[in-house]
């Protein structure tokens, strides 16, 4: 289990390397990376792979996204241009790196759970337009007041209390119910008092 | 007792047990020991003990979290995220350091160049430009 | 020793609370309580309500104070709000504009 594969300082290798035990880049590598073990970029490494392994060392340069089964350490002088997800991470001061970093359980939940929690809650509005569109015939909602002008400011605000759990009707209705008449109302008093005081 | 030493180097503390919910902002230091709901912008040193919880987007000088933090970091200096640590959120700073033992899930944004002799390689496409 | 501090230059809006002391040097705008004793130094200045144990004010309070325990108003401060308490005290050179309600 102790076989190590080196590319060496000077070394380029184009293509994908894959297979068990551990790996030690000190030269050049584009293409993927895949080994059983731990793989180590060292400081003069240029990698423009994904790289994953059980253990993921960056010492030197990588663009590419990086994956540990066990872990992922970026030593101080690393940069990389990548994702970077493995149940422990570790980058020291002076390592730098521009993507996106998980630690915690091997799959990308943090990332996803945000993600699907910001797009669940983004669907919620659309069951409320839904129920709306069923009630029209019904309570006569928004597109029967844009047409008949007359009947709606009674017909929606009866309505507009039965029908309160779709807030796009009930907004609606209320607009021309018995509110519509007290506001001005209060702004054409509030102004006035305003105006006398000052 | 090194704590108090702490506390008495900040210009502001959230005592342990403390609950704030609103914002924070201006000059100084802050120490968060307790409970933040609500964004802090400071020009300072943020740092959030192991008891210390944000829900926060925070903006100041240099980031350092030991407690808990859900939000958005945007640090002119250094973030560091210590051991035992739980940072959920985008980290943009002049550099990040995470010790191991930490969780932390979000994209981290740093200004740098890779070697130019790296941007003559194919291979991988940059990861760290998508999404 | 937990105590909440908030420093000259730093501002807090919104509601802090605490079974601990808070000592204010900055601002703080929004909803104060403590269990235990506020502090409002000199130059800090509080635009709240505050409910409290002991609360020594030298700084600026605008809002009612409710301490389970004394008030001290001291040299400097400047309060407008009603406070209740158990105990007050307006040292000379202090500002206040409201009225008190002791427990009696």
């Amino acid at each position: 289990m102790s076989n190590v594969t080196v590319i060496g300082e000077g070394a380029v290798v184009r293509g994908r390397i894959q297979g068990e035990g551990d790996l030690a880049i000190a030269g050049r590598v584009e293409g993927d990376v895949e080994v059983s073990g731990e793989i180590v970029v060292e400081v003069k490494g240029l990698v423009a792979a994904n790289l994953t392994g059980q253990r993921v060392v960056v010492r030197g340069a990588v663009r590419g996204d990086l994956v540990g089964a066990e872990s992922i350490e970026l030593d101080a002088g690393a940069r990389v241009v990548g994702d970077a997800r493995a149940p422990r991470i570790r980058v020291a001061p002076g390592a730098l790196i521009r993507g996106f970093v998980t630690t915690g359980p091997r799959e990308p939940g943090a990332t996803k759970s945000r993600t699907a929690a910001a797009s669940a809650a983004r669907p919620a509005p659309k069951p409320a337009v839904a129920p709306k569109k069923v009630e029209a015939p019904q309570s006569a909602p928004a597109a029967k007041k844009a047409e008949p002008p007359k009947p709606v400011a009674k017909i929606p605000a009866k309505p507009a209390a039965k029908s309160a759990p779709a807030r796009g009707a009930t907004i609606a209705g209320a607009r021309p119910g018995p509110p519509a008449p007290v506001v001005p109302a209060l702004r054409k008093g509030a102004k006035a008092v305003h105006k006398k005081r000052a | 007792m090194a704590r108090a030493q702490r506390s008495s180097q900040s210009n502001a503390v959230i005592g342990a047990g403390a609950k704030l919910r609103g914002r924070v902002h201006g000059d100084g230091d802050l120490l968060v020991e307790g409970a933040v709901e609500g964004d802090v912008a400071i020009r300072g040193d943020l740092t959030v003990e192991a008891t210390g919880r944000l829900q926060s987007n925070v903006e100041a000088d240099s980031v350092t979290v030991a407690g808990t933090l859900e939000g958005d970091v945007t640090a002119r200096g250094v973030v560091h995220v210590r051991a035992g640590a739980k940072l959920t959120g985008d980290v943009r700073g002049e550099s990040l350091a995470i010790d191991e033992g930490a969780e932390f899930a979000g994209r981290v944004e740093a200004d740098f160049e890779l070697p130019a002799e790296l941007a003559e390689l194919g291979g991988a496409r940059a990861g760290g430009r998508r999404r | 020793m937990a105590t909440t501090v908030i420093g000259a230059g730093i501002t807090i809006e919104g509601d802090l609370s605490t079974d601990d002391d808070v000592v204010v040097q900055g601002t703080l705008r929004g909803k104060l309580t403590a269990r235990d004793g506020v502090v409002v130094e000199a130059g800090g200045s509080v635009e709240a309500d505050i409910a409290s144990g002991p609360a020594q004010i030298a700084g600026a309070v605008t809002g009612n104070i409710t301490s389970t325990d004394r008030v001290d108003l001291q040299n400097g401060a400047k309060v407008v709000g009603n406070v209740k308490a158990t105990r007050i005290t307006i040292a000379d050179g202090a500002q206040f504009k409201g009225s008190v309600d002791m427990d009696v």
